[in-house]
């Protein structure tokens, strides 16, 4: 039996049997090789909804992957409401200003009721529908929508958010509560709009934060979100996670996209099952600075694990050679192969 | 030899007993605390539980005894910094009890800089520090450079979202031997290998030895780019420039 990749991907995501491991990009396999091969440079492709489907198509057309994301970036809400924005250029990412924060205090935050209409949100929604349009029911269209500590992080500005976090916990449960409409919208107007699934990052890293943090804080709020966003859902936490991978599992998010921080086979042995793991090709050591063999070694650890999804660990740098993202997909073929 | 239980401080104890596992460390603490003045325990422990106020009006009150402002500087402030950084290391405490612990230090610091400005204290060198194109982010750099600072080191802060041209403009117009560049993304830790060819291109590498920090970055990423020195935390961070700062 062969499965179309959008089948594939669902089923995967479902906790479904697969034909073979799907290959997914959660976050981004944008690259400038990529832009330039179908003249869709930043920033256009991030802020313009032609450009954005053209280079998201490129993760299946050219790469091979199971899957497509046409959100590259993490801060087209961000810009939506409000954030100072820095887009850059072809070659770098567009962040948010956060050492110019829009909001100092909970009473501050307003979320606007038209947030989906806004350029840099709605531009997303018409490349989800030109995607759809150009690559047919076959292919699984993954969109994105950022969660509130994201968000706050946008927002408030990471050190300020940070040290609210400690300083007064309930106005932070504030800040997150109101926020939540942002992710829980988008989300949806995604859906409507014909995605598959929705990547939500929210990062809560154990970079930064503690494991009891994403419990105290998020954990309850990504239980809502898988039910208030009816499609599967990939949480994005980058970083080392494993202490904090058990929450995860239990909040019944399809999957959760996972960092090469994490050895495969502890991350599998954490969340027993109770959700799938996307991931976790080495970005900076692996996919940028190495070929493809060592891409490949990577790739058969995760399946010889019984990683249910294999992709980067997290959006990939620009810079990063198409030969090492189509290693990719050929090593899972070369794994299935013999499995 | 001092004991754990000659220092006169509770919590100081506390912590030493409870978060310090490697003996070269807890030796160094029993020994700093053991020797340092009563006040400047407070103080330490004040920094470990990120008490801004308590730790202002105690290094006020401690100049007020007449307290050398070096001493409490090296023996209650980063004396405090030392073992929340150690916890840092070790996952005992993450980046907002930092964060906290660096609002106190910076809170007893506001009363020993312009002390020692106005003394003219030697410095350990200067430090060019910034985060690389594409990275607005700068937790980690502002916790290394307080610690820097702290440490005796003139530091000259190029902000987030640096150029190569700007590092390279920076350690030509200040002549300082060392470069800290620190980055949080993946996506944007290629810059670091970018900045440091531009020093290679303008043949200026040898004028200057380059460290490299982030959460993202490791020892192994640090070679490949070319980097002199890795540091995983502003506590390595120190080490390493001062080692690189005898080396230059």
């Amino acid at each position: 039996m062969s499965m179309t990749s959008r089948e594939r991907v669902l089923a995967a995501l479902n906790g479904q049997p697969v034909d073979r491991t799907p290959i997914c990009c959660p976050t981004s396999v944008a690259t400038v090789e990529l832009m330039d091969l179908v003249d869709a440079p930043f920033p256009d492709a991030n802020r313009q909804a032609e450009p954005m489907a053209r280079l998201a198509a490129t993760a299946h057309t050219l790469l091979g992957f199971d899957t497509v994301m046409p959100v590259f970036s993490i801060i087209q809400e961000s810009s939506a409401l409000g954030c100072k924005m820095q887009w850059e250029g072809k070659d770098n990412w567009p962040t948010v200003r956060m050492s110019e924060p829009i909001w100092e205090h909970p009473d501050d935050i307003y979320v606007p009721n038209d947030l989906i209409d806004h350029p840099d949100t709605k531009c997303v929604l018409d490349a989800i529908k030109l995607l759809r349009e150009d690559l047919g029911p076959d292919v699984a269209i993954i969109g994105k929508t950022m969660g509130p500590w994201s968000l706050a992080y946008h927002c408030f500005g990471v050190e300020k958010f940070l040290l609210l976090s400690l300083d007064d916990p309930a106005a932070t449960a504030e800040v997150l509560q109101k926020l939540k409409k942002v992710t829980i919208d988008f989300g949806r107007a995604q859906i409507a709009a014909g995605v598959d699934a929705l990547t939500l990052p929210d990062h809560a890293t154990g970079d930064l934060v503690s494991g009891e943090y994403y419990h105290r804080y998020l954990k309850d709020l990504h239980i809502e979100f898988a039910q208030a966003i009816p499609c599967p859902l990939i949480l994005h936490i980058c970083g080392r996670t494993v202490d904090r991978m058990g929450f995860i599992a239990e909040t019944g998010m399809a999957a959760f996209h996972y960092d090469s921080k994490n050895k495969p086979g502890e991350s599998m042995d954490v969340v027993e099952g109770r959700i799938a793991l996307v991931g976790n090709i080495n970005n900076p050591e692996t996919l940028f600075a190495k070929g493809p063999d060592d891409v490949k070694r990577e790739v058969f650890a995760n399946l010889d694990a019984g990683v249910q999804m294999i992709g980067p660990e997290c959006a990939i740098p620009l810079q990063t050679s198409i030969a090492n993202l189509r290693a990719i997909p050929e090593a899972v073929q070369e794994w299935h192969a013999v499995h | 030899m001092a004991e754990l239980s000659d220092i006169q401080n509770q919590t100081l104890r506390d912590e030493i007993e409870e978060y310090l596992e490697r003996p070269e460390e807890i030796e160094r603490f029993i020994e700093l605390f053991t020797r340092a003045k009563p006040r400047l325990l407070e103080i330490a422990a004040g920094i470990i539980e990120g008490d801004d106020d308590g730790v202002d009006a105690l290094t006020t009150q401690a100049l007020a005894e007449g307290i050398d402002a070096i001493e409490i500087m090296d023996d209650g402030l980063i004396g405090g910094m030392g073992i929340v950084g150690i916890k840092f290391r070790e996952n005992f405490v993450f980046v907002p009890e930092v964060l906290s612990c660096a609002r106190a230090m910076r809170a007893g610091m506001a009363h020993i800089e312009p002390i020692l400005s106005a003394a003219g204290v030697e410095k350990q060198g200067t430090v060019i520090m910034g985060t690389v194109k594409g990275d607005l982010h700068d937790i980690g750099k502002n916790l290394c450079i307080m610690m820097l600072r702290g440490s005796g080191f003139d530091v000259i802060d190029l902000g987030v979202d640096v150029a190569e041209d700007t590092f390279i403009d920076a350690v030509e117009e200040s002549g300082a031997k060392v470069l800290g560049m620190s980055a949080l993304l993946t996506t944007t830790m290629p810059n670091m290998g970018r900045t440091i060819e531009a020093f290679i291109d303008a043949d200026l590498r040898d004028e200057v030895l380059i460290m490299v920090g982030g959460a993202p970055v490791t020892q192994e990423f640090s070679d490949d780019m070319g980097a002199d020195g890795y540091g995983a935390d502003a506590l390595s961070c120190v080490a390493v420039a001062k080692d690189l700062m005898t080396a230059a």
